[in-house]
């Protein structure tokens, strides 16, 4: 009996051995090769061994202004986009929750559409949209005598990779939001009505707190993906004009893409986590506390 | 009051409001129609844009780009996503539900410390094990292979956690039956659990095959032969090589992009649902 009992504990094995093996092999050890890495310098295109040089990549990016740089690129994509993305989201999903159910799950594949765009589609696209020459925005906007630099210019580059952003990212926090909506029971509004309340202030006294995991969860998550940005700026600006829109994970790619410096893109890599894991630890605090 | 009741998700949205919201669904909607309405057009009536339907509407994009398989290897492109995206989502539907089964129903040694590790990999973003992960496949000899997209995929966390709360919510008693009847675990796991799980499965294998439709990033960096690429990084060379030809990329465009909407609307419901599920896109 002991020993048939023994025995089923491996048999579990059997089911999850293959994941197990691929989950170790291409998450796992990369995890933990990356951290290994970022302690040597290796140019992979010089015939120079990888060398340990304990923390000098970390140093290196504490001086490197083009990492400060791009640091503060990113930051600034996650701070102009989250907000209204997030905002415009509650508003449709509001207006998604309202709508009349015979219609709803159209209107609802509508606003998901641009979500399941590949980026290189929808970064052609949009380049298009944005060119100042014969681009289609400045086209509409040439009878009235308006010739926009959308991303051509320094100032209107990053704001322009952020409303495609809003456009093309929209779904997902909609999505979540609409079906944590769809829990707070109707009847709570029903009640509220009947004692006079008036939209606004059902919005503020029922939705909102009755919705705060959802909006929590949903917060995060786009923060960690904003803060990962790289498709869009790669498709339409290239980081440019005057790498005004080089974000990390650009930063990271040419690094270890286009010039092989493995060692110093692996600490990059690192530092990104880093950062990503304290927005998530502050975000979680900060709403917990509300 | 009753009455209302049986129309839960109505609030009763004026005109205005609806206006409003078609209006916007419009908007979002209209950009991805100009790509099959601009495919149609000559070059100089993109650049010299007067309206957005084509003046004298051509099929020269679609016929350049699909008769020149030298130079635009676009059908290739199309059969290497589509067996990409396949194999995939075939990899990861498998290995997750028997992993996942596992971990959620069967006595495992180890299980204790290696679930909360699992869960804990779905924070850690991609690029963070990009750099380590070419290496990796460098060493494999896979780099400029189709597996350097596949087999990767299978290790990654989601699918296995979507599964593994799916089966906690399958009620035992099935299960329990099936064993006192004499079933062995596979017998159980492949026709009691699996049948039950269909949604949760059709779910996960959709997402996982848009996903894979669509990723960018990972042929970038692991593909070098144009004839190896998949369709987005293939659509993403007309960017360079035909700069100015926008007639030529609007029909690429259009033609990577047709699958996959068609997928959506087919399968929309699974695919809302396992985005609401998780909330996800990055």
């Amino acid at each position: 009996m002991t020993s048939r009992r023994n025995l089923s504990r491996y048999t579990g094995y059997f089911f999850a051995l293959p994941y197990l093996i691929l989950f170790t092999g291409f998450v796992l050890l990369p995890l933990f090769y990356g951290l290994t890495l970022s302690l040597f310098r290796w140019e992979m295109l010089s015939p120079l061994p990888a060398q340990f040089v304990g923390i000098a990549n970390f140093q290196e990016a504490f001086h490197d202004n083009y990492f400060w740089q791009a640091l503060g690129t990113t930051l600034r994509f996650v701070l102009l986009a989250m907000p209204p993305t997030i905002g415009l989201a509650l508003l449709i999903a509001a207006g998604l929750r309202a709508a009349p159910t015979k219609r709803q799950s159209f209107y609802r594949a509508a606003y998901f559409l641009p979500t399941i765009m590949t980026i290189s589609v929808a970064g052609i696209l949009w380049r298009w949209f944005y060119n100042s020459e014969f681009g289609l925005f400045n086209a509409f906007l040439a009878p009235a005598g308006v010739k926009i630099p959308w991303i051509t210019d320094v100032r209107w580059a990053m704001p322009s990779i952020v409303l495609m952003t809003l456009w093309w990212t929209i779904g997902g926090p909609m999505m979540a939001l609409l079906a944590g909506l769809q829990n707070i029971p109707i009847s709570y509004y029903e009640a509220a009505s009947i004692d006079g309340a008036k939209p606004g202030t059902q919005f503020w006294r029922i939705t909102l707190p009755l919705l705060r995991p959802v909006l929590l969860f949903v917060v995060v998550l786009n923060v960690i993906g904003s803060v990962q940005v790289f498709g869009q700026v790669y498709m339409i600006t290239r980081g440019g004009p005057e790498l005004s829109t080089r974000t990390l994970v650009q930063y990271i790619y040419e690094t270890a893409f286009n010039n092989y410096r493995m060692g110093y893109a692996a600490a990059l890599s690192w530092l990104l986590f880093v950062l990503i894991a304290l927005f998530s630890f502050i975000q979680f605090r900060l709403m917990r506390e509300q | 009051m009753r009455l209302r009741r049986n129309q839960p998700s109505n609030q009763g949205m004026g005109l205005a409001g609806e206006t409003m919201l078609a209006l916007g669904a419009a908007l979002f909607v209209l950009p991805i129609v100009l790509i099959a309405i601009t495919a149609f057009k000559p070059d100089a009536e993109i650049v010299h844009f007067k309206s957005v339907l084509p003046q004298t509407a051509t099929t020269g994009n679609f016929k350049e780009i699909l008769g020149n398989p030298e130079e635009i290897p676009i059908f290739r492109w199309f059969l290497n996503s589509v067996l990409v995206s396949s194999a995939v989502a075939l990899l990861v539907v498998t290995v997750s539900s028997m992993a996942a089964y596992a971990f959620a129903r069967l006595d495992l040694a180890g299980k204790r410390w290696i679930f909360p590790l699992i869960i804990g990999t779905l924070m850690v973003p991609g690029q963070v094990l990009l750099v380590p992960a070419y290496l990796i496949l460098n060493r494999l000899g896979w780099l400029d292979t189709p597996l350097a997209l596949i087999i990767p995929a299978g290790g990654g966390a989601f699918g296995f956690f979507l599964l593994h709360q799916f089966f906690l919510g399958i009620p035992k008693d099935l299960e329990e039956a099936a064993e006192l009847d004499g079933c062995s675990r596979w017998r159980i796991f492949w026709n009691v659990v699996l049948p039950l799980s269909r949604p949760a499965l059709a779910s996960l294998a959709i997402f996982t095959f848009v996903g894979s439709w669509n990723d960018f990033l990972g042929p970038l960096v692991f593909l070098d032969s144009v004839d190896k690429y998949t369709l987005p990084v293939g659509v993403a060379l007309f960017q360079t090589s035909y700069y100015a030809e926008y007639g030529l990329t609007m029909a690429a465009a259009a033609l990577c992009t047709l699958p996959v909407v068609v997928a959506f609307l087919f399968f929309q419901r699974f695919i809302t649902q396992s985005v609401a599920l998780t909330g996800l896109k990055d």
